[in-house]
């Protein structure tokens, strides 16, 4: 019991500092970078330390150090509580849904199973869900509470694109539940141990739309309507400064970094290398001894997953820096009249190819 | 209700189907971002030439303008150490700013001396426009645009120029000297 209790304080401090600690900075500063590349220029590299820069990293202490010594502004005429909590209300789904998100498989360490995940729900991709769309709230009480136009319109798009685009995401991920005929993520994972049962080979159209809604739900360009700079200032979060600011900031990367984890898992393969299994890497490792040899498949799971998830986080910040915005109403219209009726499609042809296998 | 602009093309179903055309883009800038991670070297390791692209650190690099751009206006200075100014004032009624301000020498009637000279010769930066219509009108090549170019200050009352501060020896001149006496002799004036 107490060794089970070890374990899954271990994962959750593992969870808590790749993201938080890990991810959500250094994501910052990826995105300055890579976005000025992309366009010929040099990027952040003037924040240092004894005349040393590093390729501009300090910029993410300087960062830190801004939003925690800058002045916490509640308007006049805002709602406080609701405006001091709804950042809270932002982030916390966010890094809740890591609870369910599988990084690796199950090993044998010192002859206890240990199985890479906070917690093995039966009905994991539901909660993912479920977490996901308590964000909304956050948003749409950020931008009422601040007694701001620009921030009631924010909230009143996030609210509409919210759900227009979640529509979409339930309805494709019915596709692969019916090709994994599981909710739990971990056997998802497991499923994916064969290179051709990849969720990509088996849903490519459910892969593309995945991804799609799920920017959409994440606010990212090109679906960033909700906080649009040049319309709406900054959207529902246009009255918040230090570090209220920041957790929305942070939320937003939190949440690239969930959705590479859930499109890793259910569409690259999770943990998985092709054409590799688990046996086989075990058995490369056998002189090792069980432990021994567990914890080095273990290592390379837990690299390759997170790898595939950087890859996931830089498709989807290549693809900010490329696309311009959508208008308003193309963006309804794409989530209502395109994406819908091709996941309902989708679902339709998934299930017919299964009757017809069978 | 939007507003639609008709260009005359209508769109493919190829390009309508969002998809390709994306991967397109990204294509491009994928192939731009790689091209530069590795062509990005930092300026202590490389110069300029030797990077593939052709941006600069620039507070630590400098570009070599070319010499038709427009600086700060400087006074040439003569080998004796004078200006070359008579202050005659026609570069303080040229400038469309007024940014300007002359006050003449007073000729005591000496053997070799000097028969006009400015006493004062003041140029307020921050209200300059680079112009260039001092230049145009100093009849003695006597003021001329500098290149350069880096004159921010943070008190504004540094941005006065006085007379000491302002000259600049006609040898380091002498390639806009040049290119002025080509530039205004075409005109004919």
């Amino acid at each position: 019991m107490l060794v089970e209790l070890f374990i899954t304080l271990v994962k959750i401090l593992f969870i808590f500092a790749v993201t938080v600690g890990f991810f959500a900075p250094v994501l910052t500063w990826v995105e300055r970078k890579q976005s000025a590349l992309m366009q010929d220029r040099i990027g952040a590299n003037r924040a240092d330390i004894m005349g040393f820069t590093v390729l501009g990293l300090f910029h993410i202490i300087a960062d830190a150090l801004k939003m925690f010594t800058k002045e916490d502004f509640i308007p006049d005429g805002a709602n406080k509580v609701l405006h001091t909590i709804s950042p809270i209300i932002a982030l916390v789904p966010a890094l809740l849904t890591f609870a369910v998100v599988p990084f690796g498989g199950q090993y044998t360490l010192f002859d206890t199973e240990v199985n890479l995940v906070i917690s093995d729900l039966d009905v994991g991709l539901l909660f993912v869900f479920a977490i996901a769309s308590l964000a909304t709230y956050g948003y749409v009480i950020a931008g009422w509470s601040s007694n701001n136009n620009w921030s009631l319109l924010g909230s009143m798009r996030t609210a509409s694109q919210m759900i227009s685009y979640e529509v979409t995401m339930g309805l494709t991920i019915i596709g692969v539940l019916m090709v994994y005929e599981s909710m739990k993520l971990t056997e998802i994972g497991a499923i994916q141990e064969n290179f051709w049962m990849w969720g990509i080979f088996l849903q490519p159209l459910g892969f593309i739309m995945f991804l799609t809604a799920s920017i959409a739900e994440n606010k990212r360009i090109p679906f960033d309507a909700p906080e649009a700079e040049s319309e709406l200032v900054a959207g529902y979060f246009t009255e918040y400064s230090g570090l209220k600011f920041g957790m929305f900031f942070m939320a937003e990367f939190i949440e690239m970094v969930t959705i590479g984890a859930i499109m890793t898992i259910l569409f690259l393969g999770a943990w998985h290398i092709p054409f590799l299994t688990t046996a086989t890497l075990l058995s490369w490792f056998d002189f090792l001894g069980t432990t021994g040899s567990n914890l080095v498949v273990m290592l390379i799971h837990v690299g390759v997953f997170f790898a595939k998830v950087c890859f996931f986080i830089y498709l989807q910040m290549i693809i900010r820096w490329t696309l311009p915005r959508f208008r308003y109403d193309q963006i309804m219209k794409l989530g209502w009249k395109i994406l819908l009726p091709l996941s309902l499609a989708n679902i339709l042809v998934t299930g017919l190819v299964i009757l017809a296998l069978n | 209700m939007a507003y639609y602009v008709n260009r005359g093309s209508e769109m493919t179903w190829w390009e309508k189907s969002y998809i390709p055309e994306i991967i397109k883009g990204m294509w491009l800038t994928t192939r731009r971002f790689f091209h530069n991670l590795f062509g990005f070297i930092p300026f202590f390791l490389g110069t300029e030439k030797n990077r593939r692209i052709m941006t600069v650190y620039y507070p630590e690099e400098q570009v070599q303008y070319p010499v038709a751009y427009r600086g700060r206006p400087v006074l040439a200075q003569n080998e004796d150490g004078q200006p070359a100014c008579v202050a005659c004032g026609l570069c303080e009624i040229a400038c469309p700013a007024y940014c300007i301000h002359i006050e003449p020498g007073q000729n005591s009637g000496k053997q070799n001396q000097y028969e006009r000279w400015p006493d004062v010769f003041n140029i307020d930066y921050a209200i300059c426009i680079f112009c260039g219509n001092c230049e145009e009108a100093c009849p003695e090549e006597a003021i001329f645009m500098s290149d350069e170019c880096e004159i921010s200050m943070l008190d504004r009352k540094q941005m006065l120029y006085t007379k000491e501060q302002l000259l600049v020896p006609v040898a380091d001149l002498q390639k806009r000297i040049e290119f002025t006496r080509n530039m205004y002799a075409k005109w004919n004036y």
